[in-house]
């Protein structure tokens, strides 16, 4: 045992001490950071072009509502170096008796000269009550959809209000009576020793969804840095002739139990860093209530399962391969494993008590995803699905490093191709 | 007491019979030396002895247990693929490979100070391994395989790619380490230091064993009969001569393998040229181990 902790001891102080490690921290974060600072930037900046479009209105009421509309959308939007959005400029276009389709070209040359943006014709017979006439929107640029969008929303609430009124229905009323229903969620109900009974919490989408999603993604994040360094480490060593010095020493499970114990801890590290990252946030926005310690508790439990799992895994195939060509073969199916299982895993919210989600609770690869999902949902799974489940994963683990260190035995002296899967089982076996 | 006892162990890679039905017992306190061409059996017989990989059949007793995974902390080797972590600092690695053999930081760190010392490495304790010249990270993987002060210590080609000046210093260390009672097994290809070293010479040929015993009693099965010669004229004149069953030319001397009274030998030569030296000599490793890789 002392062997396996004084690998594990090494592996922990080299990775923590790594440049790649120390980024890696700071990269995650720091990326999320970049990016969301990007898309308020974006939002903001991106189109804050002048949209020039002409009206062709055949109703003769509607190109008013627009033009009024579009004053108060740009006054929104701000002028100058303060403006967030576009400006929407329409101007109309009376017929005159020209022949709809020369008017439609004219304006068409028009647009690509970029002289305008968008034409919107507008047919008499849109205020008629049968509604079977459509507006036409014509443009060059037919991804652009924030000018449609707005002009159909606009002219729609303006038309629906004239056909109510045309039908002498009064729209205040229609709108009253066709409220929904709204639906609030509840946990349970209790009575207290006191014999109160206790109004039970409101459920709350942030906590219900939120808190699980970070934590699996954390997990995520944390099981896909440790298991592809296990892997690269492995894969290291073996490259540069460590092993057989190494195996002078000790057993190869002991080298592999050490390293996957050392860098298992290396995982517990990160989680923990944005653990509190999480915490300090969640109290700054005054939602401490987000915070369930014997959730986390238990997240912890599964985090350092899940370290182990995947990373005895990642060891495994680090063991039969040669170099990190060899390993990149070897690398996506196991990669795909992780992400299915992440991925899979959100099955579950939809129906956390479901004997689907109770099987994939058991399947050791996606135990530490699902149970952690279902642990945050209700109804949590019992205690006793919890020990079974951790119980399964340590198993799993200590069969995987085992069978890994019979694929390191022969696989040090390998060099050259990678073991395809029955000769890696006959080293399992040899 | 033997340190090592290899009992009939064969060892089969494929079709390939990497070590034939090998015998071998290495006496404690012994420079054994482990000779034989590349391909011939030296590697897997180190690694088998080490645990590294298991014989097929046969028995390899070490240090009294019967295996070596029983007795691994007693145990120092030096592969033939060296191998250290690029980016740990010296004394740090030294550490721990002693740690790894079951020592404390207590008895590993007075050791490591010492070896550094002694092979110039003290200046370059607290530097990565990667800013080491090649020499220098091997005399680091030399104190990494006696860092935990072995009774049995296995050396794979220990001083290949070394310049003259290091090879002396291993050389010496691997004498004082004799003198403390280690008992060191060394495999190599060059036949001056397995003579000069090695108390007990193994020779490996095709996976099977060619020679076992002192230097002594393998000169004297080869016989005396290698005159080495320094002639006034250039090797033409031992052409045509019968008794000449082989010559070595070293260039500035060479070594002739003779059939017959080396007196004759002389005389005739005498009569075809200046001799400047004529010596008696016993075969040297060199010659005996080309002699069996040529003849076989």
């Amino acid at each position: 045992m002392s062997r396996i902790l004084t690998v594990a001891e090494s592996e922990f102080l080299t990775l923590i001490r790594s440049k790649a490690f120390i980024i890696g921290i700071f990269m995650m974060p720091a990326l999320m950071f970049v990016f969301f600072m990007f898309m308020e930037y974006a939002q903001r900046h991106a189109d804050r072009e002048d949209r020039r479009f002409v009206v062709i209105d055949g109703t003769g009421v509607l190109y008013d509502v627009l033009a009024r509309e579009a004053e108060a959308f740009n006054r929104e939007a701000g002028d100058g170096d303060a403006r967030t959005g576009p400006h929407f400029l329409p101007s109309r276009h009376d017929l005159n008796g020209e022949s709809p389709d020369d008017v439609k070209v004219g304006l068409s040359n028009r647009m690509r000269q970029k002289e305008l943006f968008a034409v919107v014709e507008i047919p008499a017979g849109i205020l008629e009550p049968s509604g079977a006439a459509t507006i036409k929107y014509f443009t060059q640029n037919t991804n652009y959809d924030r000018l449609p969008d707005w002009i159909g929303a606009t002219l729609n609430e303006e038309i629906t209000k004239r056909r109510f009124a045309s039908a002498g229905i009064d729209q205040a009323v229609v709108s009253t009576l066709t409220r929904p229903a709204e639906i609030e969620t509840f946990g349970l109900v209790e009575r207290t020793a006191a014999g109160d009974v206790v109004a039970a919490a409101e459920s709350d989408d942030l906590k219900r969804f939120g808190v699980p999603v970070f934590l699996l993604t954390l997990m995520f994040l944390a099981v896909m840095t440790s298991a592809q360094h296990l892997l690269n480490a492995i894969i290291e060593e073996k490259m540069s002739k460590i092993n057989e010095v190494l195996l002078g020493s000790l057993t190869p499970f002991q080298l592999l139990m050490g390293k996957l114990l050392g860098v298992g801890a290396v995982a517990l590290v990160l989680a923990f860093i944005y653990f509190v990252g999480g915490i300090y946030l969640a109290l700054q926005y005054g939602r401490g209530d987000l915070i369930n310690l014997p959730l986390l508790a238990w997240f912890v439990l599964f985090l350092i399962c899940a370290a182990l799992t995947y990373g005895a895994m990642f060891l495994a195939l680090g063991s039969a391969c040669s170099d990190l060509r060899d390993a990149q073969s070897l690398l996506q199916p196991a990669m795909i494993l992780v992400v299915l299982a992440y991925i899979g895993s959100f099955v579950v919210m939809r129906a956390p008590d479901s004997t689907l989600a109770l099987v994939m609770s058991f399947i050791p690869t996606m135990t530490p995803f699902t149970m952690m999902l279902r642990m945050s949902l209700t109804p949590a799974p019992p205690v006793w699905q919890l020990l079974l489940a951790i119980g399964l994963m340590l198993a799993t683990t200590v069969a995987v490093v085992w069978a890994g260190a019979r694929i390191f035995r022969i696989g040090i002296l390998m060099q050259g191709k990678a073991p395809n899967l029955p000769e890696l089982l006959r080293w399992i076996r040899a | 007491m033997n340190a090592i006892e290899i009992r009939h162990v064969t060892k089969q890679f494929g079709a390939v019979v990497a070590v034939n039905d090998l015998t071998l017992e290495v006496p404690e306190g012994s420079i054994y030396g482990f000779i034989g061409p590349n391909g011939s059996g030296k590697t897997t017989t180190i690694r088998m002895i080490m645990n590294i990989i298991l014989p097929d059949a046969g028995e390899i007793a070490v240090l009294g247990r019967p295996n070596a995974a029983l007795a691994r902390d007693e145990i120092g080797y030096l592969p033939e693929e060296r191998g250290l972590y690029k980016k740990m600092p010296v004394r740090r690695l030294l550490r721990y490979y002693g740690r790894l053999k079951g020592r404390s930081l207590a008895q590993v760190d007075p050791v490591v100070t010492r070896w550094l010392e002694r092979l110039q490495l003290a200046d370059w304790a607290d530097k990565r391994i990667d800013q080491l010249s090649k020499g220098m990270a091997q005399k680091v993987q030399f104190i990494g395989a006696i860092v935990s002060e072995p009774r049995l210590l296995i050396l794979d080609e220990p001083f290949t790619g070394l310049d003259p000046v290091n090879v002396r210093a291993l050389r010496d260390a691997v004498l004082e380490l004799r003198r403390q009672g280690t008992t060191i097994v060394f495999s190599t290809h060059d036949m001056p230091t397995a003579e000069r070293l090695c108390d007990r010479i193994f020779m490996i040929f095709k996976g099977h064993k060619v020679l076992d015993g002192t230097l002594d009693d393998i000169q004297a099965r080869y016989g005396h009969d290698t005159i080495r010669l320094r002639l006034g004229s250039n090797t033409s004149a031992l052409a045509g001569l019968p008794e000449i069953e082989s010559v070595d030319d070293h260039g500035n001397y060479q070594d002739v393998r003779v059939s017959g009274d080396p007196q004759v030998f002389l005389r005739k030569l005498v009569q075809r040229t200046e001799v400047h030296h004529f010596e008696i000599a016993k075969p040297s490793l060199h010659d005996i181990f080309v002699r069996i890789t040529t003849t076989a």
